[in-house]
C-alpha cells in the first residue's frame, strides 16, 4: 500500500498528465461521436436508399472490425491520403499529437452511438409521429419536439455505457505513441521497475473517471423519470 | 341556397402493393353534417378516413377540400390544419401536460402567442370536461380521459373538419358514454365530423348521414333512417343484424 502511494506522489506529474490525455480525448470522442452518431442514425432511418446503404455499410464494417485495427488504418492511413495535422495548441495543450487518435475513437464510436439512437427512436411508437403530423407539425418538428425527447429517454442508459466504453477503449491509443494514462503506466514501469503498482494506479484513475459518469447519467435518468411516469 | 360540399371523395382508390383496399369511393360532406362510416373490420373505412388528410397517399381518384383537390397541395401540413383527426389510440405526448398537448401545436404551428392559446386551451379543456386535468401527464389519465383531451388537441387548431378513427374502439365499455357525450356536444356546435365508428347507437342518433362501407366500396348511404330501417341490401342487413 505504502509502495503504491509511493510510486503515486512520485510520478505525479506524468499520471497527471496521462490523465489529462485520457480525459480530453475521451470528450472529444464523446463530443464528436455522439454528433456524428445522430447524423449517422438520421442517414441510416433516411428515405434515400443510397444514403441508407451508405449507413448500414459504414455501422457493418465498424462494429465487425477490431478498434486497435482502426487506430493503425487512421495512423497510417492519413499521411498516405496526404492529410498532414497542423499543429493545433488549444489551453497549453498541442492537439494535434492525438488528433489522429481521437479521430480514430470518433470513427468508431459514431457506429455505436448511430444504432443506440435509431433504436431508442424506433422504439417510440409511429402513432406519435402521426399524432404530431394530424396537428399540422412538418416532420422535421414532429421529430425533433415530439419523437425525440421520448427517444431520448430510452437512449440515455445504453449512451451512458458507451461513453464508459469510450474512456476504456481509450487505452487503446497508447500503441500509437500518445501518452494517456495506459502510456503512462508503460512509462513508469520502464522507469522504476515495479510492474504492478503503476497498472494499480492507472486502473483505480480509469475507475474514478467511468464511475464519476456513471453517476452523474443516474441523476440525469432519474430526472427525466420524474418529468412524466408510462 | 345550394349547399356545398367541404369535402367531397371521387372515385378514391387505394392500394398496398397489389391488394387494393379501396375500390372507387365516392362522397360528399356538407359543412355541418356530421358523417357516421360503419362497417365490418378491413372494410377500409379507416384507410378512406387517413386519405382525406393525406396520412396515406391516394393511389388513384382524388379528394377536395373546399374544391381543392388535396393532390395538389404541396404543403400537407397546411391541409393538416384544416382537417383534424382524433385517433383510436389517442396518441397524447406523454412528455407534454394535458395543457401543453392541447396548446403546443397552435403555438408552434399556428404562430399563436402563448397567452391567448392557453386561454383558448383551457376553454376547450372545459369544454371536454378536463380542465381540473389540466397539469397531468397523460400517463395517470384512464382511456376515456385521454380520448377527450385528444378532442380538446385536435379542436386547438380549429380545423373546418375533423376526423374520428374508431375513437371508442380502444376504450373500457364504462369510457365509451362520456367520449360519445362529448362527440355529440360537438355535433351540435354544427362541427364537419367524418366518424368511423362501431357505435350503431351514435351513428343513428347523432349522424345526418350513414355510409356503410365493404370490401372497398361504398354500399349503401343516406340518412340514419334510410339505412337503419330502409336498406334492401342484404350485406347492410346482415352487418346490423349483428351489431344490434
Amino acid at each position: 500500500m505504502s509502495e503504491l502511494i509511493h510510486v503515486a506522489v512520485k510520478y505525479r506529474a506524468l499520471l497527471l498528465n496521462g490523465a489529462r490525455v485520457t480525459l480530453i480525448v475521451s470528450l472529444l470522442t464523446i463530443l464528436f461521436g455522439l454528433f456524428f452518431g445522430v447524423l449517422m442514425a438520421f442517414l441510416k432511418m433516411s428515405k434515400v436508399k443510397a444514403l441508407r446503404a451508405l449507413a448500414n455499410i459504414y455501422v457493418e464494417f465498424i462494429r465487425g472490425t477490431p478498434v486497435l485495427v482502426q487506430i493503425f488504418l487512421v495512423y497510417y492511413g492519413l499521411p498516405l491520403m496526404g492529410v498532414e495535422i497542423p499543429s493545433i495548441v488549444v489551453a497549453g495543450f498541442d492537439i494535434s499529437r492525438i488528433l489522429s487518435g481521437t479521430l480514430a475513437l470518433v470513427i468508431n464510436t459514431t457506429a455505436y452511438v448511430c444504432e443506440i439512437v435509431r433504436g431508442g427512436i424506433e422504439s417510440i411508437d409511429y402513432g406519435q409521429t402521426e399524432g404530431a403530423l394530424a396537428l399540422g407539425m412538418s416532420p422535421a418538428r414532429a421529430m425533433m419536439a415530439i419523437v425525440f425527447p421520448q427517444a431520448m429517454k430510452n437512449i440515455l442508459p445504453s449512451l451512458g455505457n458507451e461513453f464508459i466504453t469510450i474512456i476504456k477503449t481509450s487505452s487503446q491509443i497508447s500503441v500509437i505513441g500518445i501518452a494517456d494514462l495506459m502510456y503512462t503506466a508503460d512509462t513508469i514501469r520502464g522507469i522504476s521497475f515495479k510492474p504492478m503498482e503503476p497498472l494499480i494506479i492507472v486502473a483505480l484513475i480509469y475507475f474514478l473517471m467511468t464511475f464519476v459518469i456513471s453517476f452523474m447519467l443516474r441523476q440525469a435518468e432519474k430526472r427525466m423519470r420524474k418529468g412524466y411516469a408510462r | 341556397m345550394e349547399e356545398k360540399s367541404i369535402i367531397s371523395i371521387r372515385k378514391l382508390t387505394k392500394n398496398y402493393g397489389s391488394a387494393s383496399v379501396l375500390k372507387g369511393i365516392d362522397l360528399e360532406v356538407q359543412k355541418g353534417e356530421v358523417v357516421a362510416v360503419i362497417g365490418p373490420s378491413g372494410s377500409g373505412k379507416s384507410t378512406m378516413l387517413r386519405c382525406i388528410n393525406a396520412m396515406e397517399q391516394l393511389s388513384g381518384g382524388d379528394i377536395l377540400l373546399n374544391g381543392e383537390s388535396i393532390r395538389q397541395m404541396k404543403k400537407l401540413p397546411r391541409l393538416r390544419q384544416k382537417v383534424g383527426m382524433v385517433f383510436q389510440h389517442f396518441n397524447l405526448f406523454p412528455h407534454m401536460t394535458v395543457l401543453k398537448n392541447v396548446m403546443y401545436a397552435p403555438v408552434t404551428v399556428r404562430g399563436e402567442l402563448k397567452p391567448k392559446a392557453e386561454e383558448y386551451a383551457m376553454e376547450l379543456l372545459k369544454k371536454v370536461g378536463m380542465y381540473e386535468k389540466r397539469d397531468a401527464y397523460p400517463a395517470t389519465l384512464s382511456g376515456g380521459q385521454k380520448q377527450r383531451v385528444a378532442i380538446a388537441r385536435a379542436l386547438a387548431m380549429k380545423p373546418e373538419v375533423l376526423l374520428f378513427d374508431e375513437p371508442t374502439s380502444a376504450l373500457d365499455p364504462e369510457m365509451v358514454g362520456e367520449v360519445l357525450t362529448v362527440m355529440k356536444q360537438l355535433a351540435k356546435t354544427g362541427m364537419t365530423m367524418i366518424v368511423v365508428t362501431h357505435e350503431m347507437g351514435f351513428a343513428r342518433e347523432v349522424a345526418d348521414k350513414v355510409v356503410f362501407m365493404d370490401e372497398g366500396i361504398v354500399m349503401e348511404s343516406g340518412s340514419p333512417q334510410q339505412v337503419f330501417e330502409e336498406t334492401e341490401n342484404e350485406r347492410v342487413k346482415a352487418f346490423l343484424a349483428k351489431m344490434l
